[in-house]
């Protein structure tokens, strides 16, 4: 499925959906998702740590 | 026969360059993983020169710096680089490759290099975070640093390195500047940054006493801050191997393409090295700045690795390491609390390494057609730029952080200490500070020191 070449003769870019840029596009948007997303997570459990002070 | 010879020697060539290409990257991976080491150093110094009860989150604070840069650098770091040469224009075409969705920007069997160069710089961007790290131990939210290391780590920096070290780099062409070892891209930029966000979080509770009086707060271990500091030295031989460019087929060059050897970068590196350590314990006798003072010197003779004459290093690393405490000394009469001495060590001897490059090493020639060679004006205005470029955004972000009440955390927490009361859990336990105790919540002691 996630495979863009059917023969390793002559392959280049061999990652996995190389061929797809839409789904390129969206597993970057869930990577950074993860970033900005842990970031505001890290934010409100700092502040439930500090209002169970 | 003549036909049998070509496909012979066609298939030599071929060879040959399938050789070269893997021992780029082969020399790169390596480079990577050795300055994977610095990371080691820079968590075990942090920890190390924490109070007992922040020691863990000190950990993870690091690690976390670590963690988030590689992503982000990814996102959009790489493209800084390629792109941005110019100065604020960015050009698109050279930046395509830098492009997230590129596809040199993944597994490819048409391109060995781009992912171990990537890698290189990544290790180098996480180097920045992790020198701002340090400095604001102990009070800083964990969420807001990580925000302040990746601006860091994947914007500041390398857009300075775009501009100063890089073949095409406006800062390169325009004023002669030249820094081998990122003297300035990395250390002042990073120095300088941690210094605007140092004055905004404000010292730790019990730095100075009610007329201003410092209170040295020492490290609550301090082996582990010196083999930490040992272990960054030794990342720092694949941080400068990292800086040379493999040629393959000719002679290795710097990262502006002119000729150089590996050897030059051992006499250097290893002759300021011990000036920096010689400096600083002759200035302090104290084992903290002693070893730091093995980055001092490092730093002060990064930007002129490639060319100085050994004595040279080791005299503008005795510099280096004489200035740096006087500086931390300085810094804490205003009322910085610099907990590791980033500012003076990385920022101030950043500076003297660009200034000193200026002094001793001016005259040699660009390789670029028409680009000014190296010389004293430029390297004092590059310097004065970085310090701008660090220091400004720096100061900016964490004060619009401080405004909205997110750069610091409460004052009783830090009281209370960062590992109770957000990873609930002690660094050491069955430690007879603690008690026996295994849970945190049976309560805090005194911390370690001071």
């Amino acid at each position: 499925m996630g495979s863009p070449i059917e023969s390793w003769d002559a392959a280049e870019a061999y990652f996995t959906f190389a061929d797809s840029p839409a789904l390129l596009g969206l597993f970057l948007i869930v990577a950074i998702g993860i970033v900005v997303g842990v970031i505001a997570a890290t934010y409100l459990h700092e502040n439930k740590s500090f209002n169970d002070l | 026969m003549e036909a049998e010879l070509a496909t012979d020697l066609a298939a030599l060539k071929e060879a040959v360059e399938m050789t070269t290409a893997i021992n780029l990257e082969v020399f790169y991976w390596w480079c990577t993983s050795v300055m994977v080491l610095i990371h080691a150093g820079f968590l075990g110094y942090e920890m190390g020169a924490s109070r007992m009860k922040h020691t863990l989150v000190a950990g993870v604070k690091n690690i976390l710096a670590f963690a988030f840069v590689i992503p982000t650098f990814f996102f959009f770091g790489w493209w800084i680089y390629l792109a941005m040469y110019n100065g604020l224009v960015p050009d698109f075409a050279a930046g395509a490759a830098g492009r997230p969705w590129d596809l040199a920007m993944g597994p490819n069997l048409a391109d060995n290099a781009t992912g171990v160069f990537w890698a290189a710089f990544v290790l180098f961007a996480a180097t920045t975070a992790s020198i701002m790290s340090g400095a604001v131990i102990e009070r800083i939210r964990v969420s807001s640093f990580i925000i302040l290391a990746v601006i860091l780590g994947s914007g500041l920096w390398i857009l300075a390195a775009s501009w100063g070290w890089h073949p095409d780099g406006w800062m390169t062409r325009k004023l002669g500047y030249h820094d081998v070892g990122c003297a300035g891209v990395i250390h002042i930029i990073s120095g300088f940054f941690a210094l605007g966000v140092l004055i905004n979080l404000g010292p730790r509770v019990g730095k100075f006493a009610a007329d201003g009086t410092p209170v040295t707060i020492r490290p609550h271990n301090l082996p582990m801050v010196l083999i930490g500091l040992m272990l960054i030295i030794v990342g720092f031989f694949g941080f400068l191997a990292g800086c040379a460019i493999y040629g393959g087929s000719g002679q290795w060059v710097n990262i502006y393409n002119q000729p150089m050897t590996l050897s030059a970068y051992a006499f250097n590196t290893l002759m300021g090295l011990s000036g920096g350590i010689i400096g600083c314990y002759f200035m302090t006798r104290d084992p903290f700045w002693m070893m730091s003072g093995a980055l001092c010197g490092i730093i002060s003779v990064a930007a002129g690795l490639d060319v100085y004459y050994p004595p040279i290093a080791f005299a503008l690393g005795f510099v280096g390491g004489m200035i740096a405490p006087l500086a931390g000394r300085y810094l804490e009469k205003l009322g910085i609390d610099d907990a590791v001495g980033a500012v003076p060590v990385h920022g101030v001897c950043g500076v003297w390494g660009i200034v000193a490059c200026g002094i001793f090493a001016s005259g040699y020639p660009n390789m670029a057609e028409g680009a000014a060679a190296v010389n004293l004006v430029g390297q004092v205005v590059s310097a004065v730029l970085l310090v701008g470029m660090g220091l400004i955004p720096g100061y900016v972000i964490s004060f619009i952080m401080k405004s909205m009440g997110v750069l610091r955390v409460p004052e009783a927490a830090e009281v209370r200490g960062l590992d109770h009361v957000e990873v609930k859990w002690p660094a050491y336990p069955e430690s007879s500070v603690h008690g026996a105790q295994t849970d945190v919540d049976a309560g805090d002691t005194a911390p370690a020191t001071s």
